[in-house]
């Protein structure tokens, strides 16, 4: 006769990547490297945003790249010509990242000489909000034709950012985008993000955010 | 497909269960799944085949047990249910709550032989 039993588990499977996450955070802190989230949605600017940000900050500081994406290297290959230490991570269909596979990426990008890591997450409001992938901020990139209704749609991913990115502002007088409502209904969700307005295209606003971004390196690797 | 790599997890957690009780077969898996958390129970039991495949779950049957996603009213106490009431107090129509159930995502129990 069969015997049957019944084993009782009762673990929260989120808590294990909450504690990896915290484990990643505490060797970059070790090994003084900056990690940066970085999330938005596909065609957002995310990978010009880069481009800007190593032109800004790539003489002082040694910066490695993560592009992570579902398939394809194109995003790896436009960072690689900035001169930036880049990996290209395949997520293979998975939309988001976690703090396994940022540990993975890390380690293939052999990030403990690299002071600024940067971790360009698959281009998606939802589910990268969910897991903690590690990293010492997180911030996201909202592009002004995406519109000003979004962290009304998104609120999970506005509430766990340290700074928003409105890119393309550019565009503005082709489209209909409330900046005071936008930082209003941001405000709501996350008293604390910083909203900083750029142009990816044209450079505008990217000194700003050079500003934050080194100020947040010097921090975290003093 | 969010539910596939987290179903995967789920595997090698079982799995190392599995091996610390010398657990030879699985018959069921049982998730605690909260109303609010990003997985959807449908898309789960559609793709579990798929993610237990070649693993000690292959062949066990998936149940999911739905946690409420409850909320208790700031103003006046009242707990209710937040996706029934879309978030509003049905006792004073506010909206401000605090969160009590809903957002869990457990690996509850397996039975094995």
């Amino acid at each position: 006769m069969e015997k049957f039993r019944v084993l009782e588990i009762k673990k929260s499977v989120f808590e294990d990547n909450d504690r990896e996450a915290d484990e990643v955070r505490k060797e970059l802190k070790e090994k003084k490297t900056f990690l940066l989230n970085l999330m938005s949605s596909p065609g957002s600017g995310k990978t010009t945003t880069l481009m800007r940000t190593i032109e800004a900050l790539g003489n002082e500081m040694k910066i490695g790249v993560m592009e992570a994406d579902i398939d394809s290297d194109v995003d790896a290959h436009t960072i690689a010509s900035s001169g930036a230490k880049v990996i290209q991570l395949h997520t293979g269909g998975m939309c988001h990242l976690d703090a396994g596979m940022t540990r993975q990426g890390l380690e293939g990008l052999k990030a403990d000489d690299v002071d600024l890591a940067i971790l360009e997450n698959v281009g998606n409001l939802v589910c990268p909000a969910e897991f903690d992938t590690g990293a010492s901020k997180n911030a996201m990139i909202l592009s002004v034709p995406e519109g000003d209704d979004k962290p009304l749609k998104y609120p999970l991913m506005f509430s766990i950012v340290d700074v928003v990115l409105i890119n393309k502002i550019d565009t503005l007088s082709c489209f209909d985008f409330d900046f005071e409502a936008f930082e209003e209904r941001v405000k709501k969700l996350n008293p604390a993000a910083k909203v900083i307005p750029v142009s990816a295209k044209t450079g505008e606003g990217i000194e700003k955010w050079a500003d934050w971004l080194r100020g947040e390196v010097q921090s975290w690797n003093a | 497909m969010h539910e596939l790599g987290v179903l995967l997890e789920v595997v090698e957690q079982v799995t190392q269960v599995a091996e610390e009780n010398e657990v030879e077969k699985i018959q069921k898996l049982v998730l605690q799944v909260g109303e609010l958390c990003s997985m959807i129970p449908k898309y789960m039991k559609k793709i579990y085949p798929a993610a237990v495949d070649g693993s000690i779950l292959e062949g066990s049957k998936l149940e999911i047990e739905i946690i409420p996603g409850n909320g208790r009213c700031r103003h006046c106490g009242c707990v209710y249910n937040l996706i029934e009431e879309k978030g509003i107090c049905p006792s004073c129509g506010e909206n401000d709550f605090e969160l009590l159930s809903g957002k869990e995502f457990f690996i509850k129990e397996i039975v094995a032989c």
